[in-house]
């Protein structure tokens, strides 16, 4: 077997066409992770700049009241990643400005794809597009004529006569061209590992053994189906044609048709409803019974009964403050229920899009691809999450400071100094690890072994059924 | 060999080749499957400007009932007097609405990355949180919706492919080649005309596709224009590329070669030209993080700070208020200044969006320099821009909401130091005003 590897290679490297595309391949492939580079070190200074700038307004609030502050707010920007030079995944559809103040759960805003008229309907020229959409073409091409032009040429008899077994033959050929795949493939992640090579950690390099993982997986089932159909059909352009037409079916097709099938099973909210809901959920209560007037009362006696007081203004804090954060926790269960269902409707979404990867492996590549990369949704919502924490901690901290902090209720021109305003801590995200979300992406690597191992079932049948003489 | 003979040979051809048939039903298929994804849109987005419709008018009649029963002045919140100007108008439900063109059957275009009804009150801005677009799984709006444009735009040029890949290859690789040349006048000709039969099918398939995404939304009734405009654009997409096609089937001579080259050249047009041309624009110009718009924040505070700044600023902007009655009512031009803040804060927003919308233009002007050579793009944008679902519709839409905020301001302001009683009538005016 490794002697037929070792011919098909020894053929390719006398191809010129072949080496013509492959060089032409590897060019496209290190231009990709050249501007992939640099994009993200644009973005990471532009992100700079401005987490800098934002904090340096903060903390030159000289006085202010602390609940005029919660109202000013602040701004938290979406971080770039370090693998979107490979795949960016929904980077450029989601918002990258989130503003973080009292009141309100606020939505990520201002994406990318926002600023423009539209450009590629498959991205940017990133290392996934290459290597989810054109790598796979050319394995076609490569692998349409293998055994049947060996069929043709009457070599596939000789070979046989020789000793050669035909499974061996054709798990031979699939192998050979699937290497040649790997080899883009590795050339890819070597260019990625040289640019970002001081970034390099454990974390980096696990999530890049499983990208590396996914696509071979992905790589030898287009490979072994296609050398499949070569085996089959007696004319090469039937194979050739078959594939083609999976590959529009698989790449083109299926993940627009299923992902708008699975929005209409799992349907969301209009962004209407979705306001109009929570707004009734805070003014009503949560139950409908449970006014938020109803609560300032309660609240109001229960303060006063805590400092053994008859009114407000007996009370040594600040009254005001305190139903400032009240009214923040009864908020944050109203938002908690609504953004909760919506992410419960996404994580539905995604499951229901995952078992996809059933009819076509090409969609779980593409949710392995992003996840690993760390640039899809589920990785957006983990950053939205982190955000709220940090909002609400941050609100908290001023309301505790209007109650706490020596005014009274009602002295709504109490101002806390700079030295407060400088001691509120800044938002710092910390990427979301791998071994935190590795459970969401098990499906789709379960699924490309199934395919795998069921293209590997076809080669034996294939092999069965090929008619040698 | 006369035309109409080689349109015969080629229908048989065609209709004895499966393969060949099932492209074409697939096309079909996705075709009006795009359609209708057109159309949910365009249904979805007017029937919630309906419900939002309805809400203006409930909301509207609620405080018509306080004019009619005289109850200007709420008895738990006693500062909202409904016969002064800034409460009258503040309570005044006003949206701006991005009505859909029925157009938007064929191409959904970047309909789902806006939103296409905004509130406007004194303090909005065109660039508000509320103006994102609806919401959506990020993961669909990133693979796309299967609309008609993307039909047309991606599957057409492989549709064309599967038919004609082995046009005069097959015959070449067969040796029948010498045979046709003696048969026909011109090796040219008979390959051109087997390709008009070809041109011809899917243009029919195209027009009938075009015919019943019509139907969908009653395009021939309101937006007829769209209708001829859709179609010269489709005849001439498909027309490049059959003229790419029927060069590469010219020169080459193997089937394998020649479909290695029109699957290379869809590759290229389709997916690699779009995606350096995206990556290059995004290096060039990076997605605006929007910190001009923040600092108006900031600039809003100093304003406050400081009352004859605020003065001169407002009188710079309304010169009129100098010669109006409460200008010259001590009791009055605190509350009248105070309630005009947002006319200040609007000219902020205003400046601090200005360098935004110029950077946007950069962008498109630079996407708009690769047409050249980025026929897709091209198209695409095309294609919106007839459904009206195109960048530069959207950027009217937000036009259109600044117009309508700076005139609510005006009319606050021209009334509020005018000391204008509101009464029903004057309610309704605003009502009607505001949502033209």
């Amino acid at each position: 077997m490794w002697q037929i590897i070792k011919n098909e290679w020894l053929y390719y490297s006398r191809t010129p066409w072949l080496l013509g595309i492959s060089l032409g391949f590897v060019a496209v492939l290190f231009v990709s992770i050249v501007l992939g580079y640099f994009q993200a070190q644009k973005q990471t200074v532009q992100y700079t700049e401005a987490k800098n700038d934002l904090r340096e307004q903060w903390e030159n609030i000289d006085a202010m009241n602390p609940h005029g502050a919660a109202h000013y707010g602040t701004y938290v920007f979406k971080p770039s990643n370090l693998l979107s030079s490979l795949d960016e995944g929904v980077n450029s559809i989601t918002g990258n400005v989130l503003r973080v103040e009292g009141h309100v759960q606020n939505e990520i805003v201002h994406s990318e794809a926002s600023q423009m008229q539209s450009i590629s309907k498959f991205g940017k020229l990133k290392s996934s597009l290459l290597l989810q959409y054109i790598i796979p073409i050319l394995l076609i091409f490569l692998a349409f004529s293998s055994i049947s032009n060996e069929k043709r040429s009457g070599r596939l008899k000789l070979l046989v006569l020789q000793g050669a077994k035909p499974f061996s033959l054709i798990f031979a050929k699939t192998l050979s061209i699937w290497f040649y795949g790997l080899g883009l493939l590795a050339v890819t992640i070597l260019a990625y590992a040289f640019f970002n090579l001081q970034d390099l950690n454990s974390e980096i390099f696990s999530r890049t053994v499983l990208f590396f993982w996914s696509y071979s997986l992905y790589y030898f089932i287009v490979t072994g189906l296609t050398v499949f159909f070569s085996a089959r059909w007696q004319n090469p352009t039937i194979a050739l044609t078959s594939m083609l037409g999976l590959w529009i079916l698989w790449t083109i097709f299926l993940p627009n048709v299923l992902m708008s099938s699975v929005e209409k099973w799992h349907e969301l909210p209009s962004r209407n409803e979705f306001k109009a809901d929570m707004k009734e959920d805070r003014s009503k209560g949560l139950d409908g019974h449970n006014p938020s007037d109803e609560r300032t009362k309660e609240l109001k006696a229960n303060v006063l009964e805590e400092y053994g007081v008859d009114s407000l203004s007996q009370l040594p804090i600040n009254f005001d403050g305190l139903v400032m954060q009240e009214d923040e926790e009864y908020g944050n269960k109203v938002w908690d229920k609504h953004f909760g269902n919506l992410r419960s409707v996404f994580a539905q979404q995604k499951q229901s899009y995952q078992l996809g990867g059933i009819v076509n492996p090409f969609i779980s590549l593409q949710n392995a691809s992003m996840g690993f990369s760390g640039n899809d949704h589920l990785h957006h919502q983990e950053f939205l999450v982190q955000v709220e924490q940090y909002r609400r901690g941050f609100i908290k901290t001023l309301n505790d400071k209007h109650a706490f902090g020596g005014s009274k209720t009602g002295d709504w021109g109490w101002k806390a100094d700079n030295d407060f305003y400088k001691s509120v801590p800044d938002f710092e995200h910390q990427p979301t690890a791998l071994a935190l979300v590795s459970t969401h992406y098990i499906a789709d690597l379960l699924l490309l072994m199934g395919w795998t191992i069921a293209v590997f079932g076809l080669m034996i049948l294939g092999t069965k059924k090929m008619q040698v003489l | 060999m006369k035309i109409l003979n080689i349109f015969l040979y080629e229908w048989k051809h065609f209709f004895r080749n499966p393969f060949k048939i099932v492209a074409v039903l697939l096309f079909v298929i996705a075709g009006v499957y795009g359609l209708h994804n057109g159309q949910n849109l365009y249904q979805n987005q007017a029937a919630e400007i309906e419900k939002i419709q309805e809400k203006i008018e409930t909301d509207k009649q609620k405080y018509l009932t306080q004019y009619e029963e005289g109850k200007l002045v709420n008895e738990d919140r006693p500062w909202i007097d409904m016969s002064s100007p800034f409460w009258a108008i503040w309570n005044t439900p006003t949206y701006k609405l991005k009505t859909p063109s029925p157009a938007m059957v064929y191409s959904i275009g970047q309909a789902e990355q806006y939103g296409f009804y905004k509130r406007v009150t004194f303090w909005a801005s065109p660039y508000d949180a509320d103006m994102a677009e609806e919401i959506a799984n990020p993961e669909r709006l990133q693979t796309g919706t299967l609309d008609f444009a993307f039909v047309l735009l991606f599957l057409l040029p492989l549709l064309l492919l599967i038919l004609l890949y082995n046009i005069k290859s097959a015959e070449a690789e067969q040796g029948f080649l010498p045979l046709i040349e003696v048969q026909n006048a011109s090796k040219n000709s008979w390959l051109l005309a087997r390709m008009a039969f070809y041109y011809l099918l899917v243009t029919a398939v195209a027009i009938g596709l075009l015919f019943y995404g019509a139907m969908l939304t009653d395009v021939f009734k309101t937006a007829s224009n769209a209708f001829w405009q859709m179609l010269l654009y489709t005849i001439l997409y498909l027309s490049f590329w059959s003229l790419i096609f029927f060069f590469i089937l010219k020169i080459g001579e193997s089937i394998l070669g020649n479909t290695l080259q029109m699957v290379g050249v869809w590759l290229l047009f389709a997916f690699v030209v779009p995606a350096i041309v995206h990556q290059s624009v995004s290096i060039a110009k990076p997605a605006n993080l929007m910190t001009d718009f923040i600092e108006v924040r900031d600039k809003q505070q100093d304003l406050y700070a400081n009352d004859s700044l605020f003065q001169q600023k407002l009188i710079v902007l309304f010169p009129d208020i100098v010669n109006s009655p409460v200008y010259r009512d001590s009791t009055k031009i605190d509350l009248a200044r105070n309630r005009s803040a947002s006319a200040l804060v609007n000219e902020l927003k205003k400046e601090s969006i200005q360098p935004i919308d110029q950077e946007s233009e950069e962008k498109n002007k630079l996407i708009q320099a690769t047409y050249w050579f980025n026929p897709l793009t091209f198209f695409q944008n095309q294609l919106n821009s007839i459904a009206q679902t195109h960048y530069s519709d959207y950027e009217d839409f937000r036009s259109a909401i600044q117009t309508s905020i700076d005139y609510r301001i005006g009319v606050l302001i021209s009334d509020a130091w005018n000391d204008v009683k509101v009464d029903k009538g004057r309610y309704l005016e605003y009502n009607s005003k505001f949502n033209k």
